[in-house]
This record gives C-alpha cells, sequence and structure tokens, in this order.
C-alpha cells in the first residue's frame, strides 16, 4: 500500500486576481469529480453500507432489511467456525511471514551478489505472482492430486511411498499445503522489496567493513540487517496482511475443507452471505475482520512514516 | 522428475576473494569454484521451482488424457492441440476470454483518465480542500476488499447493477483509482512549470493544458499504471465471483471455476483451460516485467 507525503511544499503563488483563484478551484474539483464520485458511490457507500448491514436482516433478494440490533454480532461471537478460520489466517500470514521473509531475504541477497544472469533470476523469481488465485489454485490441485498429482508420482518414483498423501483432503496435512502454496505464490514480493532494498544501500559499507576484516555474518549483522529494517518491516506486514486476506487459492484448493481446517474469514464471510443467505451476519463478520485489517495497515503507515522521518 | 540444468560459471569469471586467496593458490581455486558453483545451483534449484509448476500446466495442457492419468511420461509423446479446442468450445473460453479482453481494456482506459485527471489536479493545481482530498484517497487504500464485498454486492443490488458488465467494470475502476491516482499524481509533480506556464500566456485552457501538454509528459507514468492495473483486472475474482450469475458475462477467472463446477472436465482440458486464461498474462509479463516488477517494489515502500 502507497503513502506519498502528502501534497508537496505549498508553493507561495502570486494570481492575478481572486476570482482567477477562485476559478482553479473550481477547476480543479471539475478535474477530480470522476474520481470522488466513482470513489463516493463505490467504495465510500458501500463502506457505510456494510456497516449499516451488520445491524440489519438481508436475505440477499428482498428490499426489505429490517434492523435486529446486535443480533447479527452475538451470532458471529458464538459462531467457531468463523473464529477458527480466523485463526487460519494468522498461520498462514505467518508462515508466510518467517518462511517467504527468510526465503525472499536470502534469495535478495543471492540475486544481488550474483555477477551474471541477476536480471533473468529477478524476473523468474516474480513469475509466481503474476498469476490469479484462480490459476494458482488449478495449478496445486494437480500437482498435489493424491492419484496423479506429480508430487505424489515422485513420491511414488524414488521409493518413498510411505510419504505419499492426499495432501488437500487430510487434516494433517491440508493446512501445511495450502501454507506452502502460500508461501510460493507470494514470496516473490518480498523478494523484489528487499532486493530494491538492498541496491540501495551504499557499497562503500561493505568495502570498509572488508577492509576492517569484518566476517561475512558481521558485514550482514551490521550493515544489511540494520539497513533493511524498514523494508523487513514492510515486507513483514504486506505478508501478514496478504495471508489474511487469502481466499480465491483456498477455495479452489480445498474449499476449506476437510472440514473446516482450511476455513479463512473471506471465504466463511463468502458462505454465510451466497450459500447461507445470511447477508447481515456476513457483513458483521466483515466488519470485525475488517477492523483487525485496518489495525494493520494503520500500524504499517505509522511504521513507515516514522522512519521516512 | 529432471534434473535442472546446471549453469557452471566460466573460470575466468573467478573473483579474488580475500580470505580464501591466502591459503594454497591450488586448493583455493578449487574452493572457489565449488562455491560459485553451489552458489549458481541454488539460484537455479529456486528458479525451477518458480517456474516448474506454470511449465508443467503447459506440457500437460497437450497431453492425451489416457497419457496424463497413466503418468507414462512428464512430457507429452504426441501434442493433443485439440485439447485446447475442447477448452474454447465445451468450456466456453469463447466467452469467457473476450469476456476478459473487454473488461481489462474498458476498465484499464477508465482508470487512466480518471486517475491522470485527478492526479493533475492534485499535483499542479492549489485549491481548498486538497489535502482532505489526498487524506481520503490515502485513507480509502486502507480500506480492505475482503471486508467490504458483502457492502459492494447490497449497493449494487440496489443499483440494479448486479450481474451486469457496467456494475463490474464501475467497481473494478473505483478499485484501481486510488494507487492509479497516486502514481499518476507523482509524475505530474515532477513535470517543470515553465511549460505550464507559456501554455497558459499563450491562451490555452486548463483542459488543453493538461490534454497536451501534461499527459505526454506523464507517459511513462501512463505505461506503469496501465500495466499494473491490467494484471489486477485480469486477475480479479472475487468481485466477479460475487457479481456475476450469466456465463455470458463472466471473465475468465470466474469461467474457471464455473467450468469445473458445471462440467467436471476431465484433467488434461483443465489444463488447457487454465494455460489459455493464463497466456495473455505471460505475454504481457514478458514484454512488461520491468514496469511491473518497479512498480510493485515502488508501489509498496512510497
Amino acid at each position: 500500500m502507497a503513502s506519498t507525503p502528502i501534497a508537496g511544499k505549498a508553493k507561495p503563488r502570486s494570481f492575478a486576481s481572486k476570482p482567477r483563484h477562485r476559478r482553479r478551484g473550481l477547476e480543479a474539483y471539475l478535474f477530480l469529480l470522476p474520481a470522488l464520485v466513482l470513489i463516493g458511490v463505490f467504495t465510500l457507500i458501500p463502506f457505510v453500507q456494510g456497516i449499516v448491514l451488520s445491524f440489519q436482516s438481508w436475505d440477499g433478494v428482498s428490499t426489505d432489511t429490517p434492523f435486529v440490533g446486535l443480533d447479527n454480532y452475538l451470532r458471529v461471537f458464538q459462531d467457531n467456525i468463523f473464529w477458527s478460520s480466523m485463526l487460519n489466517a494468522v498461520i498462514f500470514g505467518a508462515v508466510g511471514l518467517v518462511i517467504g521473509g527468510a526465503v525472499s531475504l536470502g534469495m535478495a541477497m543471492a540475486v544481488n551478489k550474483a555477477k551474471r544472469f541477476s536480471a533473468f533470476f529477478r524476473t523468474v523469481y516474480y513469475v509466481p505472482g503474476v498469476f490469479s488465485v484462480v490459476v494458482v489454485g488449478m495449478m496445486f490441485s494437480w500437482l498435489l492430486d493424491p492419484r496423479i498429482g506429480i508430487l505424489n508420482r515422485f513420491l511414488g518414483a524414488i521409493g518413498l511411498d510411505a510419504l505419499q498423501h492426499n495432501w488437500l483432503n487430510e487434516p494433517d496435512t491440508a493446512v501445511w499445503a495450502v501454507a506452502a502454496v502460500f508461501v510460493w505464490y507470494h514470496w516473490g514480493f518480498g523478494f523484489l522489496l528487499f532486493l530494491a532494498g538492498l541496491q540501495d544501500i551504499p557499497k562503500e559499507y561493505y568495502e570498509a567493513a572488508e577492509l576492517d576484516g569484518a566476517s561475512p555474518w558481521a558485514r550482514f549483522r551490521y550493515i544489511t540487517w540494520p539497513d533493511l529494517a524498514p523494508v523487513t518491516t514492510i515486507v513483514s506486514i504486506l505478508t501478514l496482511l496478504g495471508g489474511l486476506k487469502i481466499f480465491g487459492t483456498v477455495l479452489v484448493l480445498t474449499n476449506g475443507g476437510p472440514g473446516y481446517h482450511t476455513e479463512v474469514p473471506t471465504l466463511r464471510i463468502y458462505k454465510e452471505a451466497f450459500q447461507f443467505h445470511r447477508y447481515g451476519s456476513a457483513a458483521a463478520m466483515s466488519v470485525i475482520f475488517g477492523l483487525g485489517l485496518v489495525a494493520l495497515s494503520l500500524f504499517q503507515l505509522w511504521i513507515s512514516r516514522r522512519s521516512n522521518a | 522428475m529432471q534434473q535442472p540444468p546446471k549453469i557452471s560459471a566460466p573460470p575466468r569469471a573467478l573473483r579474488v576473494d580475500f580470505h580464501s586467496s591466502r591459503g594454497n593458490q591450488l586448493t583455493s581455486k578449487a574452493r572457489i569454484f565449488t562455491r560459485r558453483f553451489a552458489f549458481y545451483a541454488l539460484l537455479v534449484l529456486v528458479a525451477f521451482v518458480a517456474l516448474f509448476p506454470i511449465v508443467s500446466v503447459l506440457l500437460g495442457s497437450v497431453q492425451k488424457a489416457q497419457e496424463l492419468y497413466s503418468g507414462s511420461s512428464f512430457f507429452p509423446t504426441t501434442f493433443e492441440w485439440n485439447n485446447y479446442v475442447t477448452a474454447w468450445n465445451d468450456g466456453n473460453f469463447k466467452t469467457f476470454l473476450p469476456n476478459s479482453l473487454f473488461y481489462t481494456v474498458i476498465a484499464v482506459i477508465g482508470i487512466l483518465i480518471v486517475a491522470s485527471m485527478a492526479g493533475y489536479a492534485l499535483a499542479r493545481i492549489e485549491f481548498p480542500g486538497s489535502k482532505v482530498v489526498m487524506f481520503l484517497i490515502l485513507a480509502i487504500m486502507i480500506i480492505p476488499a475482503p471486508a467490504s464485498f458483502i457492502a459492494v454486492y447490497k449497493v449494487l443490488v440496489n443499483m440494479h447493477l448486479a450481474n451486469t458488465r457496467q456494475g463490474y467494470i464501475l467497481v473494478l475502476i473505483a478499485e484501481g483509482l486510488p494507487l492509479s491516482i497516486m502514481i499518476m499524481r507523482s509524475f505530474f509533480v515532477r513535470q517543470p512549470k515553465e511549460l505550464e506556464e507559456a501554455a497558459v500566456l499563450d491562451g490555452s485552457s486548463s483542459f488543453g493544458v493538461f490534454w497536451r501538454i501534461m499527459l505526454p509528459l506523464a507517459r511513462p507514468g501512463l505505461a506503469a499504471v496501465a500495466v499494473i492495473e491490467a494484471l489486477h483486472v485480469w486477475n480479479e475474482y472475487l468481485l466477479a465471483l460475487v457479481i456475476f450469475n450469466d456465463d455470458s458475462l463472466m471473465p475468465v477467472q470466474r469461467g474457471l471455476t464455473r467450468f469445473v463446477s458445471a462440467e467436471t472436465p476431465q484433467t488434461n482440458i483443465l489444463l488447457a483451460a487454465t494455460a489459455i486464461s493464463v497466456l495473455p498474462i505471460i505475454v504481457l509479463y514478458l514484454f512488461a516485467q520491468r514496469n511491473i516488477t518497479q512498480g510493485i517494489a515502488e508501489g509498496a515502500v512510497k
């Protein structure tokens, strides 16, 4: 998520006359009008509508939406599946954060160091990130298929039949299989950010450290790591947010199953509304889930502001 | 499974390493070589992991069903291009693919026009309330789509725009605006004032200045926005899932899941369908990968 410092320096500008000044203001709003209307109607109104709907009952069709007070919230607070789906989302985010973060930092350092083919590797490593959630789901439901999937076939071919699993349908493996897919899908994003961050560190630091005889570990610990700190924070939070928002891939891979072992909040909200036709409580879930996401985003903005200052 | 091809670094690329050069000349050379070899082997291995799934989808998409199900060969022995014909006709990708192209082109053009106008006003015109508008746009970027899609659906139902092309496109444009406005604004801010002032003295209208002078200067910004938003719109799934009921309106991502649930196609046909939906993205990435990778890195850190 981007945050640019608000409106550059206000430059003192002389205006010929006051009417002209006012006319420029009017023109500015004419330029902004389409954007403001679209954002107002399709982003701000739904935002308010979502909060209102969380106190109403709606079946998805009728125009009648009676107020039901806190009923939706009471229902959601008793919905164990919703809360376990939140926990799953946190697991996916945390796995992405730790494993994906380590892989993306390590590979960014490697590509940054590579004298040859670094542009090639940079391009290839981001390839998974350009696929849609559905395509990634389709790919891995095939690769992880118990009968015709390449993973099980490979394990069989090298005599490790004992390790074969019905990866996406066994409670013990499903969560980790989805988490692994998430890491594969998203690590390229952190990789790009780390690589850009590494390229901003002045080479002189490393040259000076090398002359002083600093070990590779010392160079990492005292130059790379502290210099990358702001990037690390942003990658961490965005990866965590990505894990929490995971949806389409899970829908295609497991649809939340087996049972509810891989259920995630967005999928839960979707089913609550479009399968069970309880749009009101789906809206209440959205509000609770959204508050968590907004808190994380605000935390990120606060951190990146602080490190920019 | 295949071994990844190994790239060995040519010996002339040897670099004198501070630590290892202290020892015996010959063994240290061998050690440097082994280390470099391991280094590039790791890079290639990771590249292999990144590319393996899409390569296997493409290979599987041209295999005969029996060959794929029997697992007799990873590489196709004969090329069964008919899989694509079946996916195109029976899988209805003859409808989904043009739909996706239409949504992507219209939404990206809409985003470019609306975002460049707004970005221009925010970068070049001083007006009361500009800070409020900037704050509003930043604040909106924080509202997460997964938490608001139920409400978006409700608003579209109220406006009789659910299950329509117009509704989908308008929401796509609105979703893409905040980031695009910020990118365009940062490009307009960098342009010199002089050109603009000269044009005003020559009697150009504000819109004339924007259209004929500023917009051409901001072309790199337009390209960056177009590529990033095209990728985003083409890959969009959640809204398409919620908004559309009619097969005739669905984009490829929605069509792909629709195909699975409605027809339970054979795996090789499904892989061909997946390939159809992803090929335009691969082409876009090959041509614009610098724009994409840089845009993503800059967009996130800003």
